[in-house]
């Protein structure tokens, strides 16, 4: 639509710039060489604006008028001094030469600036692609430098605080409140590991690497990370003869583990019992369950598996651990009352193969 | 008297290797320390310590740097202070020769025992039996013993069961065993070896679902966990 509408105005716009130079040199009586001048003028601007078809045509246009308005005999195409001829031809070829040299100037100038919008688009590019490797570079060592940067100061109180317990030895009341910022500070710690993990699962560094894992190496290790609970109260563990290995990452299940534990331990009345148990999936061979049951409140009506998510930060972390190694968890109620907090994990099947 | 054993710590984080150097003191061991890399090869060079504690990441000259430099020359134990999420960093430093590991955040009663399980190990002699908490291994008579009663096993579960034992508190390498048991078939494969371990810590275990001997260690192999009487 512009495209048409500026054809047509520039076809219109030399038109009257050649009948406005026209009027204006034989109305005012301008000599015939200025008038000449303005032509060149004119169809130099035509041409400038218009491209080469307007220029050229232009240029035929002004050289009839020329001839027309101002070479003798006047009002006629007839030119009787042959000087007026040499003339006529000179302005021809300078208007024509013009139109086209500024044509040409045109292109190449329209095809510099589309190379250089080119080369800008290409440096952008690269710009970007570089920024987002960069990144990527910036996700992990800022990853790594906030893991250094919060675990040491939690190791240092860690390590102080057994100076405090010695000191605390014959007396009650320090011992317990050593006992209890301990406690709190393991919290914090497991509270951090649990968003790193999560911040590494996001920014696609945790790639999960996954090896057989027996269910019992697990449980051993969640009474490692959670000595307070397994201090605290009963946590019967059970895995049967015939349950197989799990094929997951040992350090994200075990994180699994410990958010579910930390959870059941949680909401539990304090002389009940936790149970830890892991065994065959009763349908699908070639799976892990591993169970964590409580005597807590139980579920709230109408809760269903799916809503996770309402039960707090560490199972909707679990949950998405559990999602990439891979697995699944989810929550039902228990018989005789209380959850069971449900694991489901690949197994990794022991090889048949003949005694040594 | 004894003569205290001496200690290299080696950290960036003041802190840390304050807190760590007066919590080993309160525990009987002599103290060096150093901040990063060289500076805990030249403290090793003249300090002459009977077990190192070193962190992995440091500026300038890290624990890796330390570890090979060690391992260049020396035996001596080495474990490393790792952080959660870097069990890359942790394998590589065992492979590397490092002897153990702790990951931060720690408590000093795990390192204390780490610690122990390292000086023992390195300072035992060769000794006709092994003995744990109600298990008793007969290195000569090839028997074992588990809570009064004898166990039978194989003479490949035997074998895994000694070479772990007397490296009681160092993780183990699958390839590291498979280099040691099945020195004849070198081709066998990490699974062998998780048939024979399953089938040996069914039997050795008095509760397979609570294990108080051997463990799997993630991405390395196996470690057993008693500590020895």
């Amino acid at each position: 639509m512009t495209g048409r509408v500026s054809r047509v105005t520039v076809w219109v716009a030399a038109i009257a710039a050649i009948a406005a130079v026209t009027a204006a040199g034989w109305g005012i009586g301008l000599n015939a060489s200025t008038v000449g001048f303005l032509y060149l003028i004119a169809v130099l601007m035509i041409s400038l604006w218009g491209g080469l078809a307007v220029g050229t045509v232009s240029s035929v246009v002004a050289t009839l008028c020329y001839n027309f308005f101002f070479f003798r005999p006047l009002y006629t195409l007839r030119i009787d001094e042959p000087a007026n001829w040499f003339a006529l031809a000179a302005f021809l070829i300078s208007s024509v030469t013009v139109s086209r040299l500024v044509v040409a100037a045109r292109v190449q100038r329209d095809a510099a600036v589309a190379l250089s919008a080119e080369r800008e688009r290409l440096l952008e590019e690269s710009a970007h692609m570089q920024a987002l490797r960069e990144s990527e570079a910036l996700k992990t060592s800022l990853l790594r430098a906030i893991s250094h940067d919060l675990t040491t100061p939690i190791t240092a109180i860690t390590i102080r605080m057994e100076a405090l317990r010695r000191r605390a030895v014959g007396d009650d009341e320090l011992r317990e409140v050593a006992g209890a910022i301990a406690d709190e500070t393991e919290r914090l710690r497991r509270r951090i590991d649990n968003l790193l993990s999560m911040a590494r699962l996001e920014a696609g560094r945790a790639k999960p690497r996954p090896e057989p894992t027996p269910p019992a190496d697990l449980f051993r290790a969640a009474r490692e990370n959670l000595p307070q609970v397994f201090a605290a109260r009963t946590v019967t563990v059970h895995v049967d003869a015939d349950c197989p290995d799990a094929s997951v990452d040992p350090s994200l299940v075990l994180e699994i583990l410990v958010n579910l534990v930390e959870n059941a331990h949680r909401v539990s009345p304090p002389a009940s019992p936790i149970e830890l148990v892991a065994r065959r999936h009763p349908i699908e061979s070639d799976k892990v369950r591993i169970e964590v049951l409580d005597r807590g409140p139980g579920l709230p009506p109408g809760v269903a598996d799916a809503d996770v998510a309402q039960r707090g930060l560490g199972l909707e972390i679990a949950r998405s651990l559990a999602a990439a190694n891979g697995g699944s968890i989810g929550l039902a109620p228990r018989a005789g009352g209380g959850t069971v907090a449900r694991i489901e994990l690949p197994a990794a099947p022991l090889p048949v193969e003949e005694r040594a | 008297m004894t003569v205290s054993n001496l200690i290299l710590v080696v950290d960036d984080d003041t802190a840390i290797r304050d807190s760590l150097s007066k919590e080993l003191r309160a525990a009987g061991y002599a103290t060096a320390t150093a901040s990063e890399g060289r500076e805990g090869v030249a403290a090793f060079g003249t300090g002459a310590p009977d077990l190192v504690l070193t962190d992995l990441a440091m500026p300038r000259s890290d624990g890796f740097e330390l570890i090979a430099a060690i391992r260049a020359g020396s035996r001596t134990p080495i474990i490393v202070l790792s952080v959660r999420g870097a069990d890359a960093d942790k394998v590589r430093a065992l492979d590397l020769g490092a002897d153990d590991f702790v990951t931060k955040p720690f408590s000093v009663a795990e390192l204390l025992a780490r610690v122990r399980a390292q000086l023992r190990r390195t300072g035992a002699t060769a000794s006709a039996t092994l003995n744990f908490d109600a298990l008793t291994i007969d290195v000569e008579r090839r028997r074992v013993v588990q809570g009064g009663r004898e166990v039978r096993l194989t003479p490949t579960e035997f074998a895994l069961l000694e070479l772990l034992a007397t490296n009681a508190g160092k993780p183990m390498f699958i390839d590291q065993i498979i280099a040691r048991i099945w020195r004849d078939t070198p081709s066998t494969t990490a699974d062998t070896v998780r048939v024979h371990m399953s089938s040996l810590r069914k039997k050795i275990e008095p509760d397979p679902s609570d294990p108080r001997y051997i463990v799997t260690e993630p991405w390395v192999g196996y470690r057993f966990i008693a500590e020895p009487i």
